[in-house]
């Protein structure tokens, strides 16, 4: 056979060379295949692991669910400031979704104005991708439903069921609970609880005052989470119920506060400024806390307009304001207690007497009482609140020890109850005079007087008038005040704990006695004091009536006329029963006038209630009747007699204690 | 009956004597592989024939008949058609330069009523035929060092040239480097391998630096440094390594694969098909696919070894060669070893024109196999 014409050797050394490159062509393909296979060794044998996760971290998302927020209850388990369910649309701006549009369409389902459309349009694009964006709050269910069946049409759109707090008092409590708010910008930190990002979440609220402010970490709880798969555009594909993590509640705030006594409070201010604070003078547990006007908290978990906070912020009542604990005034003639006091500790003779002719001459000037008193001493200058009896007695002590007896009494401190914002006021010295005021540093014999009925420097705050009659009534221990009773369950420290007080029992007595007279016979409160629940339960107590402004000129009004801003202070101090004090409170009414007939009988309200719920008091003033006599007759002493029933009264809020005849 | 050199021509040329001669356990071997594209493709669909399975598994049975049909074409009429086949490439490449159709920024294709055209992988073949139509003809000295060699130099240039410019880098490389290959294999001198291999050392950086496109010289950066922009540039890559790690040694199991399913991945019923199969069949499937190359690829190079014609043998291996260099570099892609080019898995990537490529120069190895103990004249024998 013939082969074709072409040179043999040529043809087999181009053939050889071809078979030998192409060995180690394929060698090279082998080895490149080899390489792969090693690489794949090393992504899916040795290195799935970590591979595994970042697959997990894409394919699923943990949606951060906001905690259920602690509740907040009186002393007795009276829900203060809890949670309800909340419908919310959101929309989240996301790769596709045309939001004028979406809004549009939602617009047929909710009311959506033109206006509010705008608004949530410049929000959302400002917004983070797919963070949402709550377009309306508290939906009706019909709307909730609507939406949600077409939210699978409507990218970016979702409705959900979240909480939202709400205080069922709602201005009762406002000052010392304070209010929940949006988180606004500057309440995100960097580091810290504040950092985490929950706070991003449309629903969460942080406290923005009060105890929702200062407990905020401990009524926050922790947040749950939602595990979705999401595809690569973020939209949710599925839920996977198994792999949530429930969210903690937060810890419950129990106050000392009584929710019936902080309600009267609120009845008997009505339209006027001032502030309450009542103790209970064994244990130091604020029982009411209020400050008047107030307002109602549940606006501001929803936000504000700007037109209704500047009502709140511009009215001259200051609503806004814990005049308890944030404002400071003089404590006119209620400060004669520690005038009193500290003479007696000086050595006073408390029968010493001086003539009140409604003026004296001292100093070069003429010092005013608001009437002639007469001869009296110290016992009938209390209970009289005379002035011309106490400028004598307060020149006599020296403005120091005044100072340091009232320092003892807690005025001019700061106690710490939990919430911020308290106001120490002043007490004044000589010292202070040196410190503060280079150009005049003596303390001026003229100066004294003034101290002496509480006027001049002289600035406290109601909730330290109330440590300071508790401590009067309480008359041994150096009560502080208590406004948290637990956080989570866990008791604070009580009042009643801090130590003795370090002042002599019988002038406590004798104060508490004087104290009693104002509220009787020709003192300052008698018709106004009077409890009117028997002749067990009185109330003893101190009237102040303190001029706001212009004390040295003499140009502020007295009682209740003229204009409202230079009308005097009511106050009014004052502790029940007096036998056996449980009570003990401060009221003032801020440009209220006379002490006695503005304060004194709104002290006498909320004072009632507290009494009145008390089962050991209502027990002394309903006064059971004594039993029967058990019949006896023959073998009935193994018989156990049955008993009649103790009357009670249906109306009682608390049960009284069975068959103990007073 | 089996066929030998000795076997009479004439009996050679008998229809059923040639279908015996068709190599049917490679032929078996595309189809499973084409098989596991089309499960993977029916997959990443959410278990639906559709877009993408049914289409392509059509489209293989069509072009599977196609490769056998070539098979049976006589390796003289290749011979003949070898030049006009790259000439036809080489002026439809210039005539997509002048009015082809933009696809990403990038002119690829003619519109021939409703059939794109891609000349680059016309070229493909193209190219093959007309090399190893070259080194037919010439002698061991001449294709060793010789001015002559200029000519195959031109047949390699010009196209990948034109193609670079399109701008269409991956295909301009491959091509490049197939020619590059068959020149060798034809058996170039290894000092002018040496001197190429130095120069192209020399050559990249610059190139990469001043030469390319912004988004070419990105994703090369990115390859080289994955991490530094892992939502942006390094994505693609980033996503592929994590299906492929998450898979692991047996995978996710199909149609539950998260990073293809929930559209994680990108491209991935085409460039990274590869990663949807590791993802849900994990390193013992990732292999299997692998054998299954590394099979087509030996198949194919055998064929080469045992053709008696110069022309077969440096035909078969130029297609082996593009096919083993898809592989490889969509394989190296996919697992981070690359930079992202835009080179599918062939018969496993969904996509009509490179398996078209592919089953065309594949019926082209058949037909070498088929043919290979016939004559093909040399220089200007041609027989049409």
């Amino acid at each position: 056979m013939a082969e074709p014409a072409i040179f043999f050797e040529e043809v087999n050394e181009r053939q050889g060379v071809f078979h030998r490159r192409a060995f180690v062509l394929g060698g090279m393909a082998g080895l490149g295949l080899l390489a792969l296979g090693g690489r794949l060794a090393q992504l899916q044998l040795l290195e799935t692991a970590r591979y595994e996760k970042l697959s997990a971290s894409n394919q699923f998302n943990f949606k951060l669910m906001p905690p259920p927020r602690g509740l907040i209850v009186d002393r007795d388990g009276v829900v203060l400031a809890s949670n309800r369910p909340n419908f919310r649309l959101l929309v989240a701006r996301e790769k596709g979704v045309d939001v004028p549009g979406t809004l549009k369409t939602l617009a047929e389902f909710v009311p959506l104005d033109d206006k509010r459309q705008v608004h949530l349009i410049r929000d959302i694009d400002n917004s983070p991708r797919r963070t949402p964006v709550e377009v309306m709050e508290d939906m009706s269910w019909e709307q909730f439903s609507a939406i949600n069946l077409r939210a699978p049409e409507l990218p970016g759109v979702s409705a959900d069921m979240g909480e939202v707090r709400v205080y069922p008092y709602g201005g009762a409590f406002a000052h010392v609970i304070g209010y929940v708010a949006k988180v606004t910008k500057s309440d995100i930190t960097p580091t810290g609880p504040n950092s985490e990002p929950i706070m991003l979440n449309p629903g969460f609220r942080i406290g923005k005052s009060g105890v929702e402010k200062a407990f905020d970490l401990d009524l926050r709880g922790s947040p749950g989470a939602k595990k979705v798969e999401v595809d690569a555009e973020g939209r949710e594909v599925r839920e996977d119920p198994q792999g949530d993590i429930p969210a903690i509640t937060g810890k419950e705030i129990k106050l000392t506060l009584d929710a019936d006594i902080q309600l009267r409070a609120e009845q008997v201010f009505g339209d006027e400024s001032g502030a309450a604070v009542m103790m209970d003078c064994r244990s130091g547990d604020i029982l009411c806390m209020f400050s008047a006007p107030s307002f109602d908290a549940n606006r501001f978990v929803r936000g504000l307009t700007t037109a209704e906070y500047r009502a709140l912020a511009e009215y001259d009542h200051k609503p806004l304001f814990n005049k308890a604990i944030t404002a400071t005034y003089p404590p006119g003639s209620t400060f004669k207690t520690m005038v009193a006091l500290a003479a007696l500790d000086a050595g006073y003779d408390p029968a010493t007497t001086h003539v009140c002719n409604k003026t004296w001459f001292w100093g070069g000037r003429v010092w005013h009482c608001d009437q002639a008193h007469g001869v009296q001493d110290l016992r009938g200058a209390i209970a009289t609140s005379c002035d011309i009896y106490f400028y004598q007695c307060a020149l006599w002590v020296g403005p120091d020890k005044i100072a340091a007896m009232a320092r003892k009494f807690g005025l001019g401190q700061v106690f710490d109850i939990g919430i911020p914002g308290q106001k120490p006021g002043l007490v004044p010295d000589t010292a202070y005079k040196r410190r503060t005021f280079p150009k005049d540093p003596v303390w001026h014999p003229g100066e004294t007087p003034s101290m002496g009925i509480g006027q001049g420097y002289t600035h406290l705050n109601p909730l330290q008038l109330c440590v300071q009659v508790s401590r009067i009534a309480n008359g041994q221990r150096a009560l502080h005040p208590r406004l948290i009773q637990s956080i989570g369950g866990v008791n604070e420290k009580s009042g009643s704990a801090w130590g003795d007080l370090d002042v002599n029992k019988a002038h406590l007595q004798f104060v508490r006695e004087a104290m009693a007279a104002v509220t009787t016979g020709n003192g300052t409160a008698a018709a106004e004091a009077d409890l009117g629940l028997g002749p067990d339960i009185k109330m003893a107590g101190k009237t102040g009536t303190a001029q706001a402004v212009g004390y040295h000129g003499g140009t502020g009004a007295h009682g209740a006329v003229g204009q409202w801003k230079l009308r005097d202070h009511a106050w009014f101090i004052c502790f029940a029963p007096i036998g056996n004090p449980r009570y003990a409170m401060s009221v003032l009414v801020e440009h209220g006038g006379w002490g006695a007939s503005a304060a004194a009988p709104r002290a006498r309200e909320i004072m009632r209630v507290a009494l009145l719920k008390d089962p050991e008091i209502r027990a002394q003033i309903e006064k059971p009747l004594p039993l029967p006599p058990v019949p006896t007759g023959p073998g009935s002493g193994d018989v156990v007699p049955d008993l009649p029933p103790t009357p009670v009264d249906p109306n009682s809020p608390v049960g009284l204690p069975q068959g103990t005849p007073t | 009956m089996t066929v030998s050199a000795l076997t009479r021509p004439g009996e050679r040329d008998r229809l059923i004597v040639k279908l015996s001669e068709i190599d049917w356990i490679f032929c078996f071997t595309l189809c499973l592989i084409a098989a596991a594209g089309g499960v993977m493709q029916f997959s990443i669909a959410g278990s639906s024939w559709m877009p993408w399975a049914a289409p392509q598994m059509i489209r293989f049975v069509i072009f599977f008949g196609l490769m056998i049909g070539l098979a049976l074409v006589d390796l003289r009429v290749w011979f003949a058609l070898a030049y006009p086949i790259y000439g036809v490439g080489f002026l439809l490449l210039i005539a997509v330069d002048l009015v082809g159709h933009h696809a990403l920024g990038a002119q690829r294709w003619l519109q021939a009523g409703p059939i794109q055209i891609q000349p680059s992988e016309i070229m493909k073949i193209g190219l093959v035929l007309a090399l190893a139509r070259f080194y037919h003809g010439a002698s061991g000295k001449t294709a060793q060092l010789s001015w002559w060699l200029l000519w195959p130099a031109f047949l390699i240039l010009a196209p990948v040239a034109l193609v670079a410019k399109q701008p269409d880098l991956g295909t301009a490389l491959l091509i490049l480097m197939t020619g590059g290959v068959v020149m060798i294999l034809g058996g170039l001198s290894w000092k002018i391998i040496t001197a190429g291999v130095l120069g192209a050392i020399a050559v990249i950086p610059p190139a990469v630096m001043f030469g390319l496109h912004g988004y070419q010289r990105q994703r090369l950066l990115t390859f080289l440094n994955p991490d530094a922009d892992l939502s942006g540039a390094g994505y693609h890559i980033q996503q592929s390594k994590i299906a492929l790690g998450s898979g692991g040694l047996l995978g996710k199991g199909y149609g539950l694969g998260s990073q293809s399913q929930l559209n994680f991945l990108p491209e991935k019923q085409t460039d990274f098909i590869f990663s949807t199969l590791a993802e849900e069949f994990g390193f013992v499937g990732c292999v299997s696919i692998l054998l299954l190359y590394a099979a087509i690829i030996f198949m194919a190079l055998r064929t080469a070894y045992i053709a008696h014609s110069h022309f077969g043998r440096l035909a078969a291996a130029g297609v082996t060669v593009t096919f083993a260099l898809y592989v490889l570099i969509n394989g190296a892609m996919v697992m981070g070893l690359a930079p992202v080019v835009g080179v599918p898995m062939p018969l496993l990537s969904y996509g009509g024109t490179v398996m078209l490529t592919v089953m065309v120069g594949f019926g082209l190895v058949l037909a070498v196999r088929v043919h290979r103990y016939s004559e093909v004249t040399s220089g200007k024998g041609a027989l049409l």
